[in-house]
């Protein structure tokens, strides 16, 4: 099976949702602000609940936000 | 650097002073003469309590100079953003499981050597060590998985 890994697009969202930090989206849903940088540098995999989460601030479906691409495809 | 890594920094920086503290009296043991159960036992007493007080000492300064400087930078007190998330949690269980893999080595490699006819205080003292070693390599452990990512 092929390699792949979840990829996202927080900080696109983040820039046009009023260019929220990352700080304020952490409090947000709940998690430090070092958790949403390990997330949007694709370091850390979010469970679903908090990808939920996330998508719900943006106030868009999941897979607009989190995508599971092979690491030759782009984002 | 978030308060988590601190808090495991700090916590690997006691652990080494007690390793440096335990091998330092167990070598000047050997060195006068061998192995006695009396200052054997009261080494693992003094290790055992010095890492429970270090450890709840380390944390609850790391929380009063982590809040000082926030306030002082923030100019508020952020009480809220000391939390520990669901990356945290599985980072420490992944570091809790290196420790208990490494204290399991330890105890196969203690019992070892009383099998091959070593006397008992010299596998008590090795189980205190794997003890000590198991602490210290969940704390690297932890802190390569902040570094490298889970």
């Amino acid at each position: 099976m092929e390699k792949r890994q979840v990829r996202n697009n927080i900080r696109k969202f983040r820039f046009f949702h009023n260019e929220m930090t990352q700080e304020q989206l952490a409090e947000k849903v709940g998690v430090t602000r070092q958790t949403i940088i390990a997330i949007e540098s694709a370091k850390y995999a979010p469970s679903l609940e908090l990808a939920f989460r996330i998508a719900l601030v943006f106030g868009v479906p999941l897979e607009e936000v989190f995508s599971y691409t092979s690491e030759d495809e782009p984002a | 650097m978030s308060s988590q890594l601190i808090n495991i920094t700090v916590a690997l920086v006691s652990h080494l002073l007690v390793l440096v503290y335990y091998l330092v009296n167990l070598y000047q043991m050997y060195q006068e003469g061998g192995l006695v159960s009396s200052k054997v036992f009261t080494l693992w007493a003094i290790v055992i309590v010095a890492i429970i007080f270090l450890n709840i000492v380390g944390n609850i300064l790391t929380y009063i100079v982590l809040s000082i400087v926030r306030a002082i930078k923030t100019g508020k007190a952020d009480e809220e953003r000391f939390i520990v998330d669901e990356r945290d949690k599985l980072i420490e269980l992944k570091g809790v499981r290196v420790s208990y893999i490494s204290f399991s080595i330890g105890v196969l490699i203690s019992m070892l050597t009383f099998v091959m006819g070593q006397p008992p205080l010299v596998m008590f003292s090795l189980l205190i060590l794997s003890g000590i070693l198991a602490e210290i390599t969940g704390d690297i452990a932890q802190l390569h998985l902040y570094r490298r990512g889970v």
